[in-house]
């Protein structure tokens, strides 16, 4: 069952309506909430007036930092915001919380906040990137061997934009308190996220906090933190006595939700004259907003590539008033991999070496920066069958050597690889009388199959069919799961839901021959395919529980973290795709693509080459077109669907995905590594290096639009 | 968003008697609802003409004529259009998306406004919307804006696809207020910028849209509508061209051509439809002709690159219409 | 206000509407139909698309009041009872659905491409469904998904 394609558990609720999101959830009574947002950069505020505002019709209360909600401080680092809004009155960036309308309804809600005004002490912000900063500071990430200059160098600088993860469904939470217990219906990435940051900031004790978070529309990394409506819906429904539902405006998301940093690389490399790199140096230099603490360390995919004997990679942040950076997909090496698979690329045209045969002339048998054995990696596989496939062969070796019509056509590939880990996962099992089971662990499905993961998974090992599975999932009372982050949900939760489904047989085997209403009492018997067996007799578990009039039997199984100081783990894969660009406007456009993922086991083949496509998508729009813009104001000035432009149908070619499925063995039982991350990091390279071999021009600032092609 | 009255008419001369400062028609919806979500729009009064008799689409006395509350969708795949000016269904086909042409109406296709991101943010200043108060694209993001046509005070683009082919064609719009009808050609019913960009037509208080005329010209049909985005679909122009040519042995008989995106207002293309008439139809004539096409531009940090574009988009436009390939 | 239409073949009454309301939070707050998904507000993104009269459109951009008397058809109406749409059904079949929160879009869009134009191309699928984003799954099993329905009408 493992690896052939399923369809997803959830996609009949889906396709209905039926799905519950957030924003989605009726309580009775509930009340809307919406929030006031700074209208300058960088400042004090020094006064607000909302006397307006809460003489507008329905509405209960308006939150202030003159006025605010109790929150405590944030106690542990986390990828979002640093401060819990409305303590103080510091603005340190466009768009940051400094007030929470709460009335009867939404528009009530919304038209009172435009009536609150705010007065500040302004200061310019700081939005210059690299630019002259407020503090920036360069730290050494790490250094391999000493440098040496071999016979080739190379140096060029890379740069990538703001970029924002365009999730479909805008931040969304509703909060109702019954007594001193708190229930939360919210967009996460993971309950208990959400769970241990409101027992930070409320002052409650986790128990207390019960998260519920069944559905959520896309993450990629967005909704890993908890943003300013999260506890402020918690804390007004405290204080009101009353149900609150808050939901953030696009334009909000944008603003405050987190973004992934803008990047300058720069590097420097060294080879011999037949290819083989003798040094590379990247100095890398990400933004990060005010209103966090994270950066991205863009520079580090460097270390973990490409064989070279020295190695250098530096970090210098550079803050600016902007919201929290934060994770979005693949942070650090969907960025790290445009520079140096675009450099790459470029040294091989200096060589005059094909650029599969340079980074197979550069392969690491071993990780770079530690020479420790890979735990499985099959990446000359993925460039040898990729190539194959795409017929790499027949690509000319000049530039602007072909034409279809008035279409300049090119082709080019880059290196995927992201890194793969394991950590701990306690998942329960219960089977039922009614011959179901049910699966559940604080683990989240942000769209990509987890639940079917589950299903699949718990059906292999009870040997059912997966209909009879039922997934319980986002519930912060279920066994702590891994949350989807990092790619190491299927790694870190499929081993546990094996263990579990085995741990919940024993349970069954004891109940078979130990209760003395069961046909099995004292015996020896056997469980297969959802069956108990002795003798002759056979009985479903489904009607063992029924004959024992016993609500059911589970069990807890808990898959310990990875601890193995002895290899190096991560995901590969190759990219190679076809752009055209057109000889007069200089639109450029991918029309052909191919992907050969090295991911250990695959679990749900119909689900996982989706993850791919919409990865491999996700990087068109950051080769072509995703770019957050901010002025002097330090707004970002394109914060809508329409000006940010993301992809759309018509811009996506058929997208070929192949899966070796090389199960990794190291990594645990099951021998999944991680692919929600995996498609992403390369895809802007291959589309560059396309762009180059189809026009001659080199493109070394994200996007790729048409006004760098004219 | 405010609070307002709202009230249905089911005659123009109710519509009208309805009208007063501070009210705003409601057609389609897709710009008014949006742009009053954003608190861009303030109207104290919303009157919903979609029950007034401005419909139909028909052919009458050489011009194609076409009810201002007829959608884009309709207007686009109607049989009529489609066989006697092609340019307009590619044009409106080329706008927005599937279900904003299902419920825009043509009135107020060319009654929409820009989509600058100063204009729609309404913390910022804007001369459009708050007269007097600057305008931060002349130093700000301003990668989208309009090079041709602007003034000091306003470089925000005229975003309707549609009006850049009516322009081409010589369409008017036929005005009706309680005084009755009058007839203005579409090119002159915008107006540029200059010091009061608030003020982008010439249509007066309590003054309708009720009927868009086209001009028949059969050799227009030898036409296209080139629209250059970054994203394949769903985008505004970053340039767009209405082309139709007539081409007799080789040689450009006659021309029209219009552009988008590139400046204040739907931009007829004058000179360079001088320039080409009696020229040989290939490329390189083309070309020298597109070069007038940016005289007068105005290019700003980050939107030079239009120029440039601009020429290129006319000369495909150019071969795409005179099938020279 | 006080709005009447008809939605899913129902009579329908929605009494103290603000006049500024759109017909997607009618839709979502007053009518119980929260399948038609609130992503953009602004016309930019397709998730709240329903059919008014037949047509789809952006229920976000659409004023309640602009729905008096006429038929609204949801994401929800689309299924006779327990039997999915065809086009629901080869959603799910050809993994066309990742987070789902653009789905109850895309399944109105498609249902209405696939009404109009029975044996689309790739070319008019990629166009007709432009106006409906998705973030997750790359569009390539959406398009599997309208290519499957149009097999089975």
């Amino acid at each position: 069952m493992i690896g052939r394609p399923v369809d997803r558990v959830d996609g009949r609720i889906k396709v209905t309506g039926a799905a519950p999101y957030a924003a989605d959830t009726k309580i009775p009574g509930v009340t809307c909430g919406y929030l006031v947002t700074s209208t300058i950069g960088r400042g004090r505020l020094t006064g607000m007036d909302t006397a307006a505002a809460l003489a507008s019709p329905g509405v209960l209360a308006v939150y202030t930092p003159f006025n605010p909600l109790k929150l405590f401080a944030y106690v542990q680092e986390q990828n979002d915001e640093r401060f819990p809004p409305l303590q103080d009155t510091e603005i340190r960036f466009f768009g940051q919380a400094i007030g929470f309308v709460v009335a009867e309804t939404w528009e009530q809600a919304r038209d009172a906040a435009g009536l609150v005004t705010a007065t500040y002490d302004q200061q310019p912000p700081v939005t210059e990137f690299p630019g002259r900063t407020l503090q920036a500071f360069e730290e050494v990430e790490e250094v391999v061997g000493t440098q040496t200059v071999g016979d080739i160098t190379f140096t060029a600088s890379y740069t990538t934009p703001f970029q924002h993860h365009c999730a479909m469904e805008p931040h969304a939470t509703v909060a109702t308190w019954n007594g001193d217990h708190l229930t939360v219906y919210t967009v996460s990435q993971g309950a208990l996220l959400v769970q241990r940051r409101l027992s930070e900031t409320l002052g409650v004790d986790a128990a207390k906090i019960h998260v519920l978070s069944p559905h959520v529309g896309g993450g990629f990394g967005g909704k890993w933190g908890n943003w300013a409506q999260v506890p402020l819906a918690c804390a007004a429904s405290r204080a009101l006595g009353r149900p609150v539902k808050a939901v953030l405006t696009r334009e909000q998301v944008f603003a405050m939700a987190g973004h992934r940093p803008r990047t300058k690389q720069t590097l420097a490399m060294t080879c011999t004259e037949d290819g083989k790199l003798t040094s590379i140096v990247n100095d890398g230099v990400t933004s990060r907003g005010l209103g966090g603490n994270w950066s991205e360390s863009v520079a580090n995919w460097t270390l973990t590539t490409y064989a070279s004997p020295n190695l250098r990679v530096t970090k210098t942040v550079v803050p600016l008033n902007l919201g929290a950076a934060t994770v979005m997909r693949a942070p650090g090496e969907a960025n790290g991999s445009f520079a140096l698979e675009s450099a790459m690329d470029e040294l091989a045209a200096q060589l005059g070496v094909d650029p599969v045969e340079l980074r197979l002339r550069n392969y690491a048998t071993l990780v770079p920066n530690t020479g420790k054995p890979w735990s499985g990696k099959h990446l000359d596989e993925c460039y040898r069958l990729g190539a194959e496939e795409f017929g790499w062969s027949k690509r000319p070796k000049q530039v602007r050597a072909t034409a279809d019509g008035d279409w300049l056509v090119g082709t080019g590939m880059a290196t995927a690889t992201y890194g793969a880990s394991r950590g701990q996962a306690s998942i329960k099992v219960r089977l039922h009388p009614d011959g179901t089971a049910s699966v559940s662990g604080t683990a989240a499905d942000l769209g990509t199959g987890q639940y079917t993961v589950f299903a699949i998974l718990a059906a292999d090992e009870l040997g059912i069919p997966v209909t009879r599975v039922r997934p319980d999932l986002g519930d912060s009372t279920s066994p702590a799961a891994a949350n989807a982050g990092g790619s190491n949900s299927t790694c870190t939760n499929g081993p546990a839901v094996q263990v579990a489904a085995k741990a919940v047989q024993t349970e069954l085997i004891t109940l078979a021959t130990t209760n003395p209403r069961s046909p099995f009492y004292g015996k020896e018997v056997s469980y297969r395919d959802g069956s108990v067996s002795s003798g002759g007799l056979t009985m479903s578990f489904g009607t063992l529980l029924t004959t024992c009039d016993v609500g059911g039997v589970e069990a807890v199984g808990t898959s310990p973290r990875l601890v193995d100081p002895e290899h190096g783990f991560r995901s590969f894969g190759a990219h190679f795709c076809e752009v055209r660009v057109h000889r007069l406007t200089g639109e450029p456009r991918v029309t052909r693509w191919l992907s050969v993922c090295d991911a250990g086991t695959i679990v749900n083949a119909k689900a996982a080459r989706s993850q791919i496509q919409g990865a491999v998508v996700m990087g068109i729009g950051q080769a072509l077109l995703e770019a957050t813009e901010v002025d002097v104001s330090a707004r970002f000035t394109n914060a809508n669907l329409a000006s940010y432009l993301v992809p759309v149908h018509a811009d996506i070619p058929r997208i070929d995905v192949r899966f070796l499925d090389h199960s990794d063995p190291v990594i645990s039982g099951l021998g999944a590594k991680g692919i929600g991350e995996l498609g992403i990091v390369g895809v802007a390279g291959a589309i560059a290096n396309a762009v180059h071999h189809a026009t001659g021009v080199r493109v070394r600032d994200l996007p790729i639009t048409l006004d760098k092609l004219l | 968003m405010h609070a307002f009255d709202y009230a249905a008419a089911s005659t123009v001369r109710g519509a009208l008697d309805l009208a007063g400062p501070g009210s705003a028609f409601l057609a389609g919806g897709t710009t008014l609802v949006d742009l009053m979500k954003l608190d861009v729009l303030t109207p104290d009064r919303v009157i919903d003409v979609n029950a007034l008799p401005l419909k139909g689409i028909r052919l009458h006395d050489g011009a194609l004529r076409i009810g201002a509350l007829e959608r884009m969708s309709d207007v686009a795949a109607h049989p009529v259009v489609r066989s006697v000016h092609p340019v307009i269904s590619k044009a409106l086909l080329l706008s927005a998306s599937g279900q904003v042409r299902n419920m825009a109406s043509i009135g107020g296709n060319l009654m929409q406004r820009t989509r600058c991101d100063y204009f729609r943010d309404v913390t910022s200043a804007c001369n459009k919307r708050r007269p007097g108060s600057g305008c931060p694209a002349l130093t700000g993001v301003n990668r989208n804006h309009a090079v041709l046509g602007t003034s000091d005070s306003c470089v925000a683009t005229h975003a309707s696809d549609v009006a850049v082919a009516f322009v081409a064609l010589d369409a008017q719009v036929v005005l009706r207020s309680k005084d009755g009808d009058r007839v203005a050609p579409l090119e002159e019913f915008y107006r540029l910028p200059g010091s009061t960009p608030d003020r982008e037509n010439v249509l007066g208080p309590g003054e309708l849209i009720a009927e868009v005329v086209v001009p028949v010209l059969p050799w227009a049909r030898h036409s296209t509508y080139l629209k250059i985005r970054d994203r394949q679909s769903y985008e505004f122009a970053l340039t767009s061209v209405a082309a139709a040519v007539d081409v007799k042995r080789g040689v450009v008989q006659d021309v029209r051509l219009a552009a988008g995106g590139v400046a204040a207002k739907p931009w007829r293309l004058r000179a360079v439809e001088e320039a080409l008439k009696g020229g040989v139809a290939i490329e390189r004539t083309f070309a020298e002709a597109a070069e007038s096409a940016v005289d007068g531009a105005r290019p700003l940090a980050h939107n030079a690159f239009k120029t440039a574009l601009l020429k290129r988009t006319i000369v495909r436009a150019l071969l795409d219409a005179a099938g020279a390939r | 206000m006080r709005v009447n239409v008809t939605v899913n073949g129902e009579q329908r009454q929605a009494d103290d509407v603000w006049e500024g309301e759109s017909l997607l939070f009618m839709l979502r707050e007053r009518l119980g139909l929260p399948g038609s998904k609130n992503a953009c507000e602004q016309g930019e993104c397709g998730s709240c698309t329903v059919y008014l009269d037949n047509v789809p459109v952006c229920a976000c951009l659409v004023a309640a009041g602009q729905a008096q008397d006429r038929s609204v058809r949801t994401v929800e109406g689309l299924a006779e009872g327990d039997q999915l749409d065809p086009v629901q059904e080869a959603f799910v079949e050809a993994g066309a659905v990742q987070c789902g929160f653009c789905t109850p879009g895309l399944v109105v869009q498609a249902h209405d491409l696939l009404d109009r134009v029975p044996n689309p191309s790739d070319p008019e699928i990629r166009e007709a469904l432009a106006g409906n984003l998705c973030r997750c799954t790359g569009y390539e099993k959406i398009l599997d998904a309208v290519r499957l329905a149009a097999s089975r009408r």
